[in-house]
């Protein structure tokens, strides 16, 4: 088999070998307790606070406003939920989201909403961006927090977050992001945009899973998700991850510094295989085709298949992609943003999603183009089988 | 190049030697677990189609070196057999989902999928055989299910591969040891219906049913003349050939002999009332030629029941009715009717009804 190729970078990259690099010395030598008040304790707070300084950076951000988590779940939970229960007490019970969320966010407010919150979820264009009039008509001074993702994770579409946050800003209403598959794809810039809270993930830029980190604007108060010590002012409890903040901030200087280059290669990828795949399939539909689009997402459905057997066929052919989200079982369930985008529900289930990154290369993008149609073709064939109502029904 | 195979595993021991043995012969092996159906979180211990049973069949492929993929099949799963399991319930009848699931689900479902990845043929631990291009009992006459496989499509048959089928249960777990699955090895059979994981079938039917249907309130229980000598809780609790909950005080002992869902009413009877010398079957499914007027065949009318000798006496598109030998005990509205010529399966049907007394062939006019 040829050499196998990963398109699914939205999914999650590889470590890059600077940020190993970075993160290997809080293994040995500087393995000291941020918290301890002797020479191994102050290297370590040395290094996070750095690390914290850092990120700050990357965000046009304030140091104290960096809060490190353990990853993206974390920080989108810590937004809602703590904002929502910080909040509640003052008249503002509601929280208003939309139906494309990553499921941190989705799981977060219903959670809220099952201790009694109210939750609004705001009506999409078919393009997969936010009816900003719905957003409007919904966030109203009842409303506790507001959050709306950056990028979609699935379709890529970038939604107009200046505005939202701006809407939002007016009302008093707290205004959350999920930047997890923005970051280093679009331009975030706190001093510029009124979002209230950030949320980013470590594993999607070059950095290890299970970090991430919230960005949370001066004043803004959050419930702690949990109770413990006094670590990070209390917003986040438990001794810190030296070696993974320290890795998340480089990862993300790297990321910012390479950014305006990385996006022009990716977003050429992406034209390019896009252009291919509508050539040799007519009627493919590439979903989030009318919005602006973070450059690294391709979403793409063929119809008359099935995303489960396109992506086995893939994977096969040593092609890595994904479909709207996995379940636990590792199975595939129909994608609850096309289908929330008001998108029929054969082509929601036909949606097929490459993401391009650090691994992707023109011999990729030549190779899927070359075999996606084939596979598109077996896919659409149908065996020499009667339909379900020839057979003992 | 080799050809390529798609394996449904479900965790247990039976499909991954399936997987096993086929790839010891050569085959490119694509593994694949089936999600039919979702327990929610209350039923931690089941031993087939939980997580843990996926996680099971991945890490056998793992150990195989084969890819595995966990396929979504809830919603046609759901409609096909789930579906008309409850249907079947609600007119009094005994379904046997597992019919249906090779029926659609694994033969048909799965064979898309297998036709979308190029493999050529699709494998199953179950205990049947192909031979020449038919399907045959398997060896083990405890374990043998080809039963359960007499609806799938004929031209089906010639890309099944059924690799444990020669075995018997001992034999497929001595393979499993010997080739190091110890993992699956020794791990307990799933006897319960997959979606009935606790054997209660009334609790699916409440949910979709709902509490105050028909085949879950009381009805009279009557004899034959009947009688009431009564009442039940639902009759969907009742099957023919049933003795458990049935009152005492009869002179022999008492069976349900039929069901009436028009009356909500459970007829009980004394063994006699419970032998058939025909049968009626509908959804008829042939895998090869259908069998002849007057032909005799040997017909299985229940999982394990011993097959009797019997006579097509009428037989169309639709319908298909054979005079028994010998009487046969509880034959059963819902369960399948199969044909079998010595070991093969000739095909079959879903019983509609018994007839108490032996159909003769029509006298056909010269």
């Amino acid at each position: 088999m040829p050499e196998p190729i990963y398109l699914d970078h939205a999914a999650t990259t590889p470590v890059r070998p600077e940020v190993r690099e970075a993160m290997e010395p809080f293994f040995g030598p500087r393995f000291g307790n941020p918290s301890s008040l002797h020479r191994w304790g102050r290297e370590a707070r040395v290094a996070l606070d750095e690390a914290r300084e850092r990120v700050a950076v990357c965000l046009g951000a304030r140091t104290d406003e960096i809060c490190f988590t353990s990853g993206g779940t974390e920080s989108d939970n810590l937004a809602v939920l703590g904002a929502w229960r910080a909040r509640r007490a003052q008249g503002r019970n509601a929280v208003v989201s939309t139906p494309i969320e990553h499921k941190a966010v989705l799981a977060a407010v219903h959670q809220a909403s099952r201790e009694g919150a109210e939750e609004r979820l705001c009506a999409m264009t078919t393009s997969c961006t936010v009816d900003t009039h719905s957003f409007d008509d919904l966030v109203r001074p009842d409303v506790a927090v507001a959050s709306v993702m950056w990028v979609n994770n699935e379709v890529g579409t970038i939604q107009p977050i200046e505005e939202l946050a701006a809407t939002a800003n007016a009302r008093g209403v707290l205004f959350h992001t999920d930047a997890v598959q923005a970051f280093g794809k679009v331009t975030i810039d706190a001093s510029r945009v009124p979002f209230d809270i950030l949320s980013i993930s470590g594993h999607k830029i070059g950095a290890p899973k299970g970090c991430g980190a919230v960005f949370v604007r001066r004043g803004t108060v959050l419930e702690p998700l949990f109770h413990g010590g006094t670590q990070d002012r209390g917003r986040r409890p438990g001794t810190e991850n030296v070696a993974a903040a320290v890795g998340l901030a480089r990862a993300a200087e790297l990321t910012i510094a390479e950014h305006v280059e990385e996006c022009a290669k990716l977003t050429a990828f992406r034209d390019r295989l896009e252009r291919a795949i509508v050539a040799a399939i007519p009627d493919a539909v590439v979903h989030g085709r009318g919005a602006r689009r973070a450059p690294h997402i391709l979403s793409v459905s063929v119809p008359g298949t099935d995303s489960e057997s396109l992506l086995m066929a893939l994977d096969l052919q040593g092609i890595a992609c994904s479909a709207g989200s996995a379940c636990q079982s590792g199975s595939v369930t129909p994608s609850h943003v096309l289908t929330a985008c008001g998108i029929r529900a054969d082509i929601a289930s036909a949606s097929i999603r490459m993401s391009f990154g650090s691994l992707t290369t023109d011999a990729c993008i030549d190779r899927v183009a070359a075999v996606f149609p084939t596979l598109v073709r077996k896919a659409r064939g149908q065996s020499p089988m009667p339909a379900a109502s020839a057979v003992g029904v | 190049m080799k050809e390529r195979v798609l394996v449904a595993m479900s965790g247990g021991v039976d499909s991954s030697v399936a997987a096993a043995l086929l790839v010891e012969q050569g085959y490119d092996v694509v593994g694949a677990t089936m999600k039919l159906f979702c327990y929610g979180d209350d039923v931690p211990d089941r031993p087939c189609c939980s997580l843990d049973s996926i996680n099971d069949a991945r890490r056998v492929c793992q150990q195989l070196g084969v890819p595995h993929y966990v396929l979504n099949l809830e919603s046609a799963f759901g409609r096909d057999v789930v579906g008309n399991f409850v249907d079947e319930y609600a007119r009094g009848r005994t379904p046997i989902p597992c019919v249906r699931c090779n029926t659609f689900t694994k033969f048909r479902d799965l064979l898309h999928k297998a036709d979308a990845i190029d493999a050529s043929f699709i494998a199953t631990g179950h205990y049947a055989r192909i031979v020449d291009g038919a399907l045959h009992r398997g060896l083990d006459p405890r374990k043998d299910q080809s039963y359960f496989l007499w609806g799938i499509h004929r031209a089906v048959v010639r890309r099944m591969l059924l690799p444990v089928g020669a075995s018997t249960k001992p034999e497929t777990r001595a393979i499993a040891h010997r080739l190091g699955l110890e993992v699956v090895a020794e791990k307990t059979e799933s006897q319960d219906i997959c979606f009935v994981p606790d054997g209660d079938h009334t609790k699916i039917l409440r949910q979709r049913l709902g509490a105050e249907a028909p085949a879950l309130s009381v009805g009279p229980l009557v004899l034959s003349d009947g009688r009431q000598v009564g009442t039940h809780q639902g009759y969907a609790r009742y099957t023919i050939g049933q003795r458990r909950g049935l009152p005492g005080g009869f002179p022999e002992p008492m069976y349900v002999v039929d069901i009436r869902p028009n009356e909500r009413a459970v007829v009980i009877g004394p063994r006699a009332e419970l032998l058939g010398r025909g049968v009626v079957a509908r959804e008829l499914n042939w895998l090869g030629e259908p069998p002849a007027l007057g032909a005799n065949v040997l017909v299985q009318i229940r999982h394990r029941a011993t097959p009797a000798a019997a006579e097509v006496v009428r037989v169309g598109a639709d319908e298909i009715e054979l005079a028994l030998d010998e009487p046969v005990a509880a034959i059963t509205p819902g369960q399948s009717l199969v044909l079998y010529d010595d070991t093969r399966v000739l095909g079959g049907g879903i019983i509609e009804a018994a007839r108490r007394v032996r159909s003769a062939l029509p006298i056909l006019a010269a």
